[in-house]
């Protein structure tokens, strides 16, 4: 049951209708059971998961509290990432890991034949997982107090807009939304409605179509064409921002309207000029997750390395993170890849900085634009790497694009499809942008934003893909 | 308050010649403060005061205020042992 589908559309509007008419209390019911049937709509079986997750972490965080002795602490904390870790071991990366040792010990001559399990990954495993550990993390820092309402605690884990792709919302954030009455207002509806819309547009529309471009070409057989392959690197860029930040929207939007406030994931991404701002504007939740509960502790426990410590940890939290996007080599060398993007403007920085500042604001804006363009290039190579499906066929294809750069005339048509899908996009966001305010055009008079719905609803009704594709994130 | 002992170390790190340190202040909010600087920040912090930190008690840190009174119970259990 994916947001762009009618079953969810008629989901959604019984589960909005009952919460209407119901109390705070029996809210919160009704959402958990809604959710529990929204998660059952993919694979009930799983759900036994989720709840073996959950139960751990509550009790757990509740054991951690409860003592002051430190040992005792600890050895709560360390059974429940061992739990969790060990849940997402086991279902996500155990085949990967097995492959691998394989491939690494038949380099040695032997031959071994592993058991491989043939069971398909539990959907959202990897985004409910660090929502419960961060929780657990935070009673044992005393970041928090742990929840004694088991149900509360039970509808943070599995609040259905937010089960599937995030955002990872902290506990600090959405317990107290979740513990209090909501309010219901007229004007939060109207932006929750916005919020949903953008983001159906933004994936039915948009990154849908564009998928069309990107399959086509990273199912193809090589050789490539280096053209064909920036090209289509383009598309990939706009189709996973529009296909993830798509879903976020909605998410928010669904939230929104029955009064939670649920955090922005993307920032304008693609208007960052170095790679420490584009992770303070891409998968927002995701990166603060890494630098609050991965990059800290461990950079900090080498902090007597210095400056290296430093490298250690950033070369460590992202290829963490790449293999958390999925168990293949190729998320683990994008992982390596963006910590070196970090590493290096963390060095190169200083020398930036003794760069002056142009004076006139027209050679200040040129600037900027010519950084934003570079860095996207630098994105883009790193989301060919994502999105090959193997090491090989990633470098087969920089191989075409650095001695096999040929224009054709079908170039000319992948160039005007790919700007007629992202145009309205590339316009609302330089707004977004220049007014520094992601709810632009919701603000403006009733006129523009009545032309805007009209536009948009057009064109998701004429060219929007209309099979219900799943979201690219559901299967990290 | 923030000690001026305290103010010396962050501005030493960050290369700054001044810059205004408030309980409420947040990391993010001065110059040069982020989460590269931090951990060498407050390595900087330990030796200049002779104590150690725990990842627990950095993680807990909210504000420049919080920092503060980390510190200053740090100093006082060191005086005290």
């Amino acid at each position: 049951m994916v947001f762009n589908s009618i079953q969810f559309t008629l989901f959604f509007i019984i589960v909005y209708i009952l919460y209407l008419f119901l109390n705070h209390r029996w809210q919160n019911r009704m959402l958990l059971v809604a959710s529990c049937i929204f998660y059952s709509a993919w694979d009930w079986r799983f759900l036994f998961l989720i709840f073996v997750s959950l139960t751990t972490d509550y009790l757990c965080s509740l054991k951690i509290h409860a003592s002051d002795n430190e040992k005792r602490r600890k050895f709560f904390l360390v059974l429940s990432i061992l739990i969790n870790l060990s849940i997402l071991g086991v279902f996500k990366y155990f085949n990967f890991f097995v492959s691998s040792l394989k491939v690494f010990l038949g380099c040695f001559g032997l031959n071994i034949h592993p058991i491989v399990l043939q069971i398909a990954l539990p959907i959202g495993i990897s985004f409910y997982t660090l929502k419960t550990m961060s929780y657990t993390i935070d009673v044992y820092t005393r970041k928090i107090e742990p929840t004694r309402s088991y149900l509360d605690y039970f509808l943070f884990v599995i609040f259905f807009p937010l089960l599937l792709s995030g955002p990872i919302m902290r506990a600090e954030d959405l317990l107290p939304q979740i513990a209090s009455p909501r309010k219901l207002r007229l004007d939060w509806f109207y932006e929750g409605c916005y919020l949903i819309f953008w983001g159906l547009f933004q994936k039915i529309f948009i990154a849908d179509n564009l998928a069309k471009i990107v399959d086509f070409v990273f199912n193809a057989p090589a050789p490539y064409n280096g053209v064909q392959v920036l090209l289509t690197l383009y598309a990939f860029a706009f189709q996973i921002y529009c296909d993830f930040a798509g879903y976020s929207n909605i998410a928010r939007g669904l939230g929104r309207c029955m009064g939670f406030d649920i955090i922005i994931n993307f920032n304008l991404p693609y208007f960052a000029t170095n790679p420490q701002e584009f992770w303070k504007r891409w998968h927002i939740s995701l990166s603060t997750w890494l630098h609050d509960y991965l990059y800290t502790p461990i950079a900090f426990s080498k902090r007597s390395w210095g400056n290296w410590g430093v490298v250690f940890a950033l070369m460590a939290t992202f290829i963490l993170c790449g293999l958390w996007h999925g168990a293949a080599w190729t998320f683990v060398i994008w992982g390596a890849y963006q910590g070196m993007l970090l590493v290096i403007h963390r060095f190169l920085k200083p020398l930036f900085e003794l760069i002056s500042s142009p004076k006139s604001i027209m050679n200040r804006r040129i600037r900027f634009i010519i950084k934003v363009i570079f860095f996207f290039h630098l994105a883009c190579l790193g989301w060919l790497i994502f999105r090959a499906h193997s090491v090989g066929q990633s470098l087969e294809m920089l191989q075409a694009l650095v001695f096999n750069f040929k224009f054709s005339k079908e170039s000319f048509g992948v160039i005007l499809n790919i700007i007629a899908l992202i145009c309205i996009l590339l316009i609302v966001q330089v707004f977004q942008f220049i007014k520094k305010d992601q709810l632009f055009i919701f603000k403006q008079n009733w006129m523009i934003r009545a032309a805007f719905y009209y536009v948009i609803f057009y064109l998701i009704l004429i060219f929007g893909v209309a099979n219900g594709r799943e979201f690219v994130y559901f299967r990290f | 308050m923030i000690s001026g002992r305290l103010k010396k170390v962050i501005l030493k790190v960050l290369k700054l010649n001044s810059f205004d340190l408030y309980d409420e202040t947040l990391a993010y909010q001065v110059p040069g403060w982020d989460s590269l600087s931090h951990v060498i920040i407050l390595a900087a912090i330990e030796k200049e005061y002779g104590i150690h930190f725990r990842v627990a008690e950095v993680l807990r840190l909210r504000n420049l205020g919080d920092l503060q009174i980390l510190i200053n119970s740090k100093i006082t259990n060191n005086n005290q042992g």
